[in-house]
């Protein structure tokens, strides 16, 4: 570690003494890191109003839908890749143990990794999520796909297998969409306009959470017998 | 400033001006530590997978260029346990949790004796001062605050900040003079936090003890019998106080 910065020194420092590795003050670089923490903090809340209000109308969908499954014994399976396989993971405990609420049977199709590296070697990685959607999945259940791209093929062929099986289909998309926007094998697919990864994971989460309120409110009607 | 509709309701702000300055105090105390080669270890007893968020992000970074980094989420129910063998000296310790977890307290109050600096993000009520080297805290005590994105933004903006440190060399080891932290043992001859790993084998023999720069014999006599894990106070050679075993407390006794 640290073999990049054995160059430093060059005779041409003098030049650039704010450059390179003379710079001695981290004052400067502390208060260039919190104003940059700051304005992308803002830039996150600002996308996520936003991803809030153009999903609005689909969220409540989404939501009413969901709720309906899980009224009649309907499961939740989340699934993504990398950081959004931790994010499904974030949504699935969300849904099974709510800090208030209804716990509702969700779980996350990345957790086992027996599961796996077992179906990645044997099989292949773009299986990985389709055969336990297979193994498990009822006609009635939800698939919950997250991916930043919106056009990972694990994550198409397992929506693809849910579709085949009758569950509710939602997914989570990032830049334009990609494949998951505009595949019929998707009821819902909430697509976060950005081109930075990081931003559109913060956004997901708060549209997901969104989706768990709205599930939860129709839930609570279905209960009690009222109009939906 | 940075306003969202909250999930409850009415605008919060995301990240103002103190938690930017805690923030970029421990992105330069992580990138100063990586570069020194540091590992990583990520502790979320309560929510799990933002501790896998955190090891893939600096292990398999979204940016294609950036350099991958070693960091390790662990998840065994004794997380003591696993992180005292787990890390070593100059390592950095991230916990995501709330204030209240007994291990992660834990965890905290021996770091000093393992030689690892510590960072802690959370939600609500704070940690004790000092409970941690940084503490990152979300000012609100909304219980949906772990699953709404804000520890994501919270980790995404370390990683972050920690690449733009790395573009600064110069910065990246701590000059002579701005070293305060309790583990540099050359600026202070306060006595020292050290973990008992083994008691004497025999009478007037010393104890092991593990501390920031690794294990050694002391003598025991004045603190009376030691058991494995007990926190004593090391000073010339010997143990002068031990610990109460209260994980509740701060780092270094009562608050």
């Amino acid at each position: 570690m640290g073999a990049e910065m054995s160059d430093q020194g060059h005779s041409t420092d003098f030049l650039y003494p704010f450059l390179e590795g003379q710079e001695t003050d981290a004052a400067g670089l502390l208060a260039d890191l919190a104003t940059s923490a700051r304005s992308k903090a803002a830039e996150s809340a600002r996308l996520q109003e936003e991803s809030l209000a153009e999903w609005d109308a689909g969220i409540e969908a989404a939501g009413r839908a969901m709720a309906e499954r899980f009224a009649a014994g309907g499961r939740m399976f989340t699934f993504g890749n990398g950081g959004s396989s931790t994010d499904a993971a974030t949504m699935a405990a969300l849904f099974a143990r709510p800090a208030h609420g209804r716990p509702l049977s969700a779980r996350c199709l990345a957790a086992d990794q027996a599961v796996l590296t077992a179906l990645g070697n044997d099989v292949g990685f773009d299986v990985v999520f389709a055969r336990q959607v297979m193994a498990h999945a009822r006609t009635g259940d939800i698939a919950v796909a997250l991916s930043t791209s919106g056009s990972s093929e694990d994550l198409m062929v397992a929506l693809a297998e849910a579709r085949r099986r009758g569950l509710l289909t939602v997914g989570f998309s990032g830049y334009d969409g990609g494949r998951m926007s505009v595949s019929e094998d998707v009821d819902h697919c909430f697509t976060i306009r950005s081109l930075s990864i990081h931003r559109i994971q913060e956004s997901q989460a708060l549209v997901g959470y969104r989706l768990w309120s709205v599930t939860q409110h129709h839930l609570e009607a279905l209960q009690n017998g009222a109009p939906r | 400033m940075t306003a969202v509709v909250g999930p409850q309701a009415g605008p919060v702000t995301m990240i103002d001006e103190e938690l930017s300055a805690d923030l970029a105090g421990a992105a330069l105390a992580l990138a100063r530590r990586f570069h020194a080669g540091a590992t990583l270890w990520v502790l979320s007893p309560q929510w799990e997978p933002h501790s896998h968020h955190v090891a893939v992000e600096f292990v398999h970074p979204v940016i294609v260029g950036k350099r991958a980094l070693p960091a390790v989420a662990l998840v065994a129910a004794d997380l003591v346990a696993e992180t005292r063998i787990a890390v070593r000296p100059g390592d950095v310790v991230l916990a995501v949790a709330g204030a209240d977890q007994a291990q992660v307290l834990d965890v905290m109050r021996r770091a000093p004796a393992w030689g690892v600096e510590t960072m802690w993000i959370g939600y609500g009520d704070r940690p004790a001062a000092g409970a941690a080297s940084h503490v990152l805290w979300v000012p609100s005590d909304d219980p949906m605050v772990p699953a709404t994105g804000r520890f994501v933004l919270m980790y995404h903006l370390l990683w972050e900040l920690t690449h733009v440190c790395f573009e600064h060399p110069g910065l990246l080891t701590v000059p002579d003079d701005d070293c305060t932290d309790e583990v540099c043992i050359t600026c202070s001859d306060e006595g020292r936090l050290g973990e008992v790993v083994a008691p004497p084998a025999e009478e007037y023999a010393g104890a092991l003890v593990r501390t920031a720069t690794g294990e050694e014999y002391v003598d025991v006599t004045v603190v009376g019998d030691v058991v494995p894990g007990d926190l004593v106070i090391v000073h010339a050679g010997a143990a002068l106080t031990r610990l109460e075993d209260s994980p509740q407390v701060g780092q270094w006794g009562p608050r």
